[in-house]
């Protein structure tokens, strides 16, 4: 009676297992597009034998609960790669927006709008012009047309770059809200997390927390430490604390010299942020680094051009006979006093043609030499050692050269990205086919076992009726 | 391994790739530019720059070159006219009748007022044998000694036109230079010392020959300076067309760089559309439900 009894557990606990181990599987397809889920499997366990005069006997199984298919490891490297690919992904869209301000000129029709390059030369050109007729008013008209044109599209590029890096400052500080609640989040998960399952893994919540992990990703930088009793700590990559186990660090912004800086803890910790990744990492390279870049050479530019053909108009004699002097300039644009934010400032300050010398100093006013000289600034070293249409020309191919550089670069992060997620889902998400198969099996399983139980039922009942009537059936 | 469940994820990104590049080549067909931006060829954009540059100052100068040609003409007809009251001038030597002499005197002061008057000519408001003093008139003469003196105002710089390769074309000659140019060979000087020679009624016929054969060297110097201007124009001319080739050439290589080359990226376009119909069609086929395990399960 007692065997029969027994083997009655075993498959009441088998049933039992089944049911829980069913539930596992329905548990997964309920939660198959759930973001961020993991896939479990129940976890089987044999029941300790029993001793019977020297036999050992099976006891049965017993489903203890659930694991999560989850490889920390990977899951910290696809949110490592993620943080460079949404660094460079949001940098590339910064300087999309940057090369667009510098279309290139294709040369179909006559009027160029807009093209610095085509104003640089027209305004040389309008020089060579004055060359052939020095005191003809109308190629004077043009010399100042073409310089206002110049004058107004380098500074038009340059306060259009100065928008583009304010409205970076007002997305990175926009980051800086959801960093924040994200940081918090993480550390009271690790507290719950610490405080229900500090030996194994915490399922569900740790579904949240790495869910949290790859959205902070996004964002900025990280490094991960997990520390005791499963808790976890972050740090910038640069290594200021951002959580640590239960406590997180706030981040905060302030302005500092104009733009917005970002502090923890009162340390400046901008540049390690710019440096670090994600959407922060991006915004804040271009904000800091390729802005401030294009912008130099712009002002390069303006300050070559203003302050050499200023120079040059006031070493010559305009039509009225006049030379120009330190204290009454004839200056063409307003004189910058250094190469920095020359560019925003360019204009053109003069205002009467006549004030053009094309005459050399002392000649009579139907000399060319100086509107020759003027031309030649064209053709001369005087920006930065570089003719001023070298320069320009440079710009371009640079900034264009930039924007590939990312974008390969932004390319090849997300297709690790891609790959890292294969390999992440194949292990950890749901698959449906996976559990139809699962559930065939236990499914079997289950009627086995209720097989079993019919039969034990049987057993026990021709035992206990002695034999007199059987109920077999 | 398994394998990754949220294939149609990946897939639906290759989709957007293949949409994204539709995009672009669209673009370049219908603009029929292949560079819409920097990124897409950024040594190309630099050298676009380039290109425009030297087409543009082609463009420039030849412009200018008309400007100029008209001041060269009218130089270049003014010197010539002189060259004819100079020739009439000079043709009279040989023997002279008392009677004729008065007439003589007067036909020269009439040549001599002519040719201040040429030599004063303007072109636009701007005499152009002032030098670098074009506002005023450079030649007066003053009558105050016998023979008279003719005196110039203007300066002796030199206007050049610079071509955009460097090359410098002179473009006008100071009157100075042409009508003063210095003892033997001034026209005013000789032409004065003629009128003197014949106002007086008695004829020093040896002092007359002398100036005559004077203003016949001043006469063969003017037409040598009319050469410079001969020769700026002949320059000019050659420039220009010189000039006209280069700007076709450039426009052609200019042109090649920026056109989007049609043949290309039709069959680009086509090739891409070929991809994404055969994505749509394998995430179709993937998507049907008829392939999920859980299908093939009895109740």
């Amino acid at each position: 009676m007692g065997t029969i009894n027994s083997a009655l557990s075993v498959t009441t606990g088998a049933l039992d297992a089944d049911q829980e181990a069913l539930n596992v599987v329905a548990n997964n397809v309920a939660n198959a597009n759930t973001t961020g889920y993991t896939e479990e499997t129940p976890d089987w366990q044999e029941n300790a034998p029993i001793e019977v005069g020297g036999i050992s006997i099976g006891d049965g199984v017993t489903e203890t609960g659930t694991t999560s298919q989850r490889d920390r490891v990977l899951e910290e490297r696809l949110d490592q790669q993620q943080q460079l690919a949404s660094a460079s992904s949001t940098r590339l869209t910064a300087l999309n927006n940057m090369q667009a301000l510098f279309t290139p000129d294709s040369g179909s029709s006559g009027a160029t709008a807009g093209d610095i390059g085509s104003d640089i030369t027209s305004f040389f050109d309008s020089f060579s012009s004055l060359e052939s007729d020095p005191t003809n008013n109308a190629l004077r008209e043009q010399v100042l047309s073409s310089a206002s044109t110049l004058a107004g599209d380098i500074s038009g590029a340059a306060s259009s770059l100065n928008s583009q890096s304010a409205a970076l400052d007002q997305e990175a500080s926009g980051v800086v809200g959801q960093v924040n609640s994200l940081t918090s989040a993480i550390a009271q998960l690790n507290l719950e997390i610490q405080s229900t399952s500090p030996d194994g893994d915490a399922g569900t919540l740790e579904d949240q927390r790495q869910q949290d992990l790859s959205q902070l990703s996004q964002l900025i930088g990280i490094n991960q430490v997990t520390t005791e009793n499963n808790g976890l700590s972050i740090t910038t990559t640069s290594g200021q604390l951002l959580v640590s186990e239960g406590q997180s660090t706030q981040l905060t912004t302030g302005a500092v010299n104009g733009v917005m800086d970002f502090f923890l803890g009162g340390t400046d910790i901008t540049a390690d942020l710019a440096s670090g990744g994600g959407q922060l990492g991006g915004y804040l390279t271009a904000r800091d680094v390729d802005i401030p870049g294009a912008l130099s050479s712009l002002d390069q530019l303006a300050y070559g051009i203003s302050t050499s053909v200023n120079a040059q108009n006031n070493a010559g004699t305009d039509l009225d006979g006049v030379t120009g002097t330190p204290a009454n300039p004839l200056d063409i644009f307003n004189e910058p006093a250094q190469a920095a934010g020359s560019a925003a400032a360019m204009s053109v300050v003069m205002t009467n043609p006549n004030q053009i010398a094309a005459a050399s100093a002392g000649n009579g006013t139907g000399d060319n030499s100086n509107a020759v000289t003027m031309a030649n600034l064209a053709s001369r070293l005087i920006v930065n050692g570089q003719t001023p249409i070298n320069s320009y020309s440079n710009f371009v191919s640079t900034l264009g050269a930039t924007f590939t550089e990312v974008q390969t670069e932004n390319t090849a992060q997300t297709a690790s990205v891609t790959q890292l997620q294969t390999q992440n889902n194949a292990l950890s998400s749901v698959n449906l086919n996976d559990e139809a198969a699962a559930m065939s099996t236990l499914e079997n399983s289950y009627q086995a076992a209720s097989q079993v139980f019919t039969l034990l039922n049987s057993i026990m009942a021709s035992a206990l009726n002695l034999g007199e009537e059987t109920a077999v059936t | 391994m398994r394998v990754d469940p949220s294939y149609i994820t990946n897939l639906v990104g290759s989709l957007d790739g293949t949409q994204a590049s539709e995009q672009q080549l669209s673009a370049e067909l219908s603009s029929g530019v292949s560079i819409t931006s920097l990124s897409q060829n950024p040594v190309g954009s630099g050298e676009n720059v380039l290109l425009l540059n030297q087409i543009q100052q082609d463009d420039s100068f030849t412009q200018s070159s008309n400007l100029v040609t008209g001041q060269l003409q009218v130089a270049d007809s003014a010197l010539g006219s002189v060259v004819s009251e100079l020739t009439q001038a000079s043709a009279n030597n040989g023997t002279l009748n008392a009677s004729d002499v008065q007439s003589i005197g007067n036909q020269i002061s009439g040549i001599l007022d002519e040719v201040q008057s040429l030599a004063n000519t303007s072109y636009q408001g701007q005499y152009i044998f002032a030098g670098g003093k074009t506002g005023a008139a450079p030649f007066s003469t003053s009558t105050a000694t016998s023979p008279a003196v003719t005196s110039y105002n203007g300066d002796e710089n030199v206007n050049q036109l610079e071509l955009p390769n460097g090359q410098k074309i002179q473009l006008n000659v100071p009157g100075g230079q042409i009508f003063l140019g210095g003892g033997a060979n001034s026209v005013f000087g000789a032409l004065n010392a003629l009128v003197a020679d014949y106002s007086s009624g008695t004829v020093n016929t040896q002092q007359a020959a002398s100036d005559t054969a004077a203003l016949s060297t001043a006469l063969n110097y003017v037409s040598q300076q009319r050469v410079t201007i001969d020769n700026s124009m002949t320059q000019l001319t050659a420039a220009s067309s010189a000039v006209t080739n280069e700007q076709t050439q450039l426009t052609t290589a200019q042109t090649d760089l920026m056109q989007a080359d049609l043949p290309t990226i039709s069959t680009q376009l086509s090739l891409a559309e070929t991809q994404q119909t055969a994505l749509e069609d394998v995430i179709a086929q993937l998507e049907s439900t008829s392939n999920n395990l859980f299908n093939k399960l009895q109740p």
